[in-house]
């Protein structure tokens, strides 16, 4: 497309899919703001920049509805990357990975990386409220407070906990274990015909976060950029091969030197 | 919107009631669900309700003029004799049916209400073994128990407790449910709570139908039912707001208007046609908060009212430059470019050939603003989807992007409508364009100082507050249909008194457009403000005084009003909306760009119809 060319280039798209409520825009919104805060059901898609080092990596925040389920493969076209979240609290939220959202996927990368992402771990695990990532965990209380949109939230815990001992007796009981994902990690495999020895292994694709204390949500996004670098670096090789002139680059360039000679 | 005003006031006109004049089983069945929907919504009035039955012979007449009668009928308490009586529209075929034939017809409707006697009965048997469930027996209804249903385990705050009084005492409630009498939507309380209330309402819709008659509103002493169905869809609004049944009825097409913008007309057809009985829910998942904050909106916001757009003031030249800087950042396939501050439209711009065939009515706007404030909880990022404009076409989408020009604060937003699914990346370069010429030109920190203006500015002392709308003439015919009002300032600073005059002008808008006796002037001395409203060719105007203003002090303060709007319109409204070519080069689509114009047009908007 020559309209792709006058935008500041995203040097790779990673897509973010699942159902409603798992926690997808929560998740983003952790990772970018380094806050969780009350979100409400996202419309379409959102279109995220993120600065990662010298690189542009644009992060596509999908919605869950199935009212748009009719956009997501264009969303998906040509992403390096597809985390697909779930809620570990609920089991469906992982059934609809396969069947909904898989076949969305289709129109990616063909070396597109998938990661199984299960969000809310606060929820059924002790240790997600220890975030392991930089964020101060006073902060992280406090927001707690302003709670979340979905029910099972509300329901469990009507009264902010004080601690994660108090909470640990209103922990919800856990849907989708680890293994459970390691297991879709392997059928995805298969439905994209990839040798598993050759892929990236499970262990490694599949996480457990919480958005709402940030545990592993740092850890989640660092490790899939650090595994989309390869594609980064091939995509900027390719671009300098191509024999295209990048009329942007050296407008960019004559327009700098203008403005600088002027003033 | 006005047609459908219209339409509707002809059919109020031709309007007879069948007189199925011996209270027949089937009369008896309709009073019992209609007091079982009683019992539910609103339990005070219970045993007068059961007392009385229906009454389906008062003619229409009668009742508006209970309404129209009196100048302060406002205040004044509906007579009791006329608590529960649904309003019922023939259909043509009953009317043209010669004198002669009226026994035969008659049996036959008779008929037809046994049938649907046994499905009213199936109904409410149905209602009640899903209550039974629950074990819950007493003397009172089983409706009143409906909430009960669910386990109180997933209660979040949107669901409340639907057999509370604090629900019942809820202004103004709004229902949507399938014909297959599915619960949709309700503005309070959880869906699944509400499923045999809801199932009482399809009962009352169709047992009117299969008497080939439309069900349109009942009105007891405290509330106004109106239920307005559209394609599969059946929308009930229960009210004791004491707005008017056409204004109640515009609302409800609001609301119905918002799911089409979200899913369109031509999809629902088609799910319903498919499957009869499916759950719209799964659809419409995560866009209750649309919804309700299309309601709320309604309620607060008199832009609905006036079916028009307000926008924000704004010296005529920024303004100008603004739509410019618009103008500009193009690329194919965008149709509209729409610049918003604080809520309020600042500029719009449009592509050529689309506003040669149609404009975008108010409404359309009001729903894309209401989507916008919706959906900003995340405003950073560039959001990209698929809306439906449901006045300009309401089959097809719009893919539209969304995103804010300064953040953190995320005041100033940018709308750009394209007809490509594709055109994401296009689209948000032309964001780019705009942001570095809105840098450029310090649009933000002008934009910033921009707001809506006080009513001392007019210079007139006894004048409160006012709301205009001027019509359109044939020199700006495709424009957009606007209004001008200021900021409500003391006494109507809290949200009580607001939404009191609020209420004030709702009921002046409902006796101007009165479809049985239209006003022209009303001269309305309230409690504790005088109100005109006048309403000519040229304009629309509802003026709110302090309570001593004299008749002739009203009427010079309103020529010094008209005068002064006459002075600052090109700051208050948005005179010209300017247009583009979305053609390659725009610098020459002045000249002699047809051929490109058509290329615009095949690749884009034919696309669209």
């Amino acid at each position: 497309m020559p309209d792709m060319s006058k935008m500041k280039k995203p040097d790779v798209k990673v897509v973010l899919l699942g159902d409603m409520n798992v926690g997808k825009t929560s998740l983003l919104h952790r990772y970018m703001e380094r806050k969780f805060k009350d979100t409400v059901s996202t419309v379409g898609g959102a279109f995220f920049l993120k600065q990662w080092g010298p690189y542009n990596i644009s992060i596509w925040d999908t919605a869950g509805r199935e009212q748009f389920h009719g956009l997501g493969s264009m969303y998906c076209r040509g992403a390096a990357a597809v985390i697909l979240t779930y809620d570990v609290t609920n089991w469906q939220s992982l059934a609809e990975l396969e069947e909904r959202f898989l076949s969305l996927t289709d129109t990616a990368n063909h070396d597109c990386i998938y990661a199984i992402v299960g969000n809310k771990a606060d929820l059924t695990d002790s240790k997600a409220h220890l975030s392991r990532d930089s964020d101060g965990q006073s902060e992280n209380q406090t927001e707690c407070e302003e709670g979340r949109t979905e029910p099972e939230v509300l329901s469990a815990c009507p009264t902010p906990p004080a601690s994660p001992a108090s909470l640990s007796g209103l922990m919800l009981h856990k849907q989708v274990t680890r293994e459970d994902a390691v297991a879709l990690y392997g059928r995805i495999l298969r439905y994209k015909g990839l040798e598993e020895k050759s892929s990236l292994p499970a262990e490694k694709m599949c996480f457990e976060t919480s958005a709402k204390t940030g545990y592993n949500v740092d850890a989640l996004f660092e490790a899939l950029f650090d595994l989309v670098l390869p594609s980064i670096l091939r995509k900027r090789h390719e671009n300098q091969e191509s024999p295209t002139v990048d009329l942007e680059e050296c407008r960019g360039v004559s327009g700098k030197k203008a403005r600088s000679s002027c003033c | 919107m006005e047609r459908d005003n219209h339409q509707e006031g002809e059919a109020q006109g031709v309007k007879i009631c069948d007189p199925p004049s011996e209270s027949n089983p089937a009369a008896d069945t309709l009073a019992t669900s209609l007091s079982l929907l009683g019992n539910h919504m609103f339990p005070d009035s219970v045993e007068r309700n059961e007392r009385l039955g229906v009454n389906r012979e008062v003619p229409a007449d009668s009742l508006l003029s209970d309404v129209t009668a009196e100048e302060s009928s406002l205040d004044a308490e509906t007579p009791s004799n006329q608590i529960m009586k649904p309003e019922t529209e023939c259909q043509d075929n009953v009317s043209t049916q010669p004198a002669a034939d009226r026994g035969t017809e008659d049996s036959a409707i008779d008929n037809d209400q046994s049938n649907s006697e046994e499905f009213v009965v199936t109904m409410l048997a149905k209602a009640k073994l899903e209550e039974q469930g629950l074990g819950v027996k007493g003397r009172s209804s089983p409706l009143l128990e409906a909430g009960n249903q669910e386990s109180p385990a997933f209660m979040s705050h949107r669901d409340e407790d639907v057999t509370a009084d604090s629900w019942r005492a809820h202004r103004k409630h709004v229902f949507v449910l399938s014909e297959a009498g599915k619960p949709i939507y309700s503005r309070y309380g959880s869906e699944e709570a509400l499923s045999s209330t809801m199932g009482v309402m399809m009962a009352l819709v169709s047992f009117v139908q299969s008497g080939d008659n439309i069900i349109r509103s009942v009105y007891s002493e405290e509330h106004t039912v109106v239920f307005l169905q559209k394609g599969p869809l059946v929308l009930v609004c229960v009210s004791s707001s004491r707005q008017s049944e056409q204004q109640l009825r515009a609302e409800l097409l609001y609301v119905y208007y918002q799911i089409i913008s979200m899913l369109t007309q031509a999809s629902i057809s088609r799910i319903f046609e498919h499957k009869k009985n499916y759950d719209l829910r799964r659809l419409l998942a995560g866009s209750e908060k649309i919804l309700d904050g299309l309601l709320n909106m309604v309620d607060s916001d008199p832009s609905f009212l006036l079916a028009a757009v307000h926008c924000l003031p704004l010296a005529s030249s920024l303004r100008d430059s603004l739509s410019q800087i618009l103008q500009k950042a193009i690329t194919p396939n965008l149709v509209f470019s729409i610049l918003i501050a604080k809520n309020q439209l600042l500029t719009i711009v449009q592509e050529k050939t689309v506003i040669e065939d149609t404009r975008l009515e108010p409404t359309d706007i009001h729903l894309l603003l209401n989507l916008i404030g919706a959906s900003s909880a995340f405003q950073a990022g560039e959001i990209w989807t698929p809306i439906c404009l449901p006045l300009f076409n309401p089959d097809c989408y719009f893919y539209a992007y969304i995103s804010y020009l300064d953040p953190p604060e995320c005041t100033v937003c940018l709308l750009l409508l394209s007809t490509d699914k594709e055109a994401f990346y296009a689209v948000a370069d032309c964001k780019r364009k705009i942001e570095e010429a809105m840098v450029a030109q310090n649009s933000l920190s002008l934009i910033a100082k921009a707001q809506s203006y006080s009513v001392s500015q007019v210079g007139v002392s006894d004048l409160r507050h006012f709301m205009y709308k001027p019509f359109d003439v044939p020199d700006n015919y495709r424009q957009l249909t606007q209004f001008t009002s200021p900021e409500m300032e003391a006494p109507y600073s809290s949200e009580e008194e607001k939404m009191r005059l609020l209420d004030l002008y709702r009921y002046m808008h409902s006796r101007i457009h009165s479809t049985s006796r239209p006003l022209k002037l009303i001269y309305h001395v309230a409690e504790r403000e005088t109100l005109l409203a006048w309403v000519t060719s040229k304009f629309e105007l509802y003026t709110c005084f302090s309570p001593l203003v004299t008749k002739a002090c009203a009427i010079t303060a309103i020529t010094k009003l008209l005068r002064w709007i006459k002075k600052e319109e090109d700051r208050l409204f948005i005179r010209y909306p300017p247009k583009y070519s979305t053609t390659p080069n725009p610098s020459k689509s002045s000249r002699g760009g047809k051929s490109d114009q058509q290329d615009s047009t095949d690749n884009g908007f034919l696309s669209l119809l």
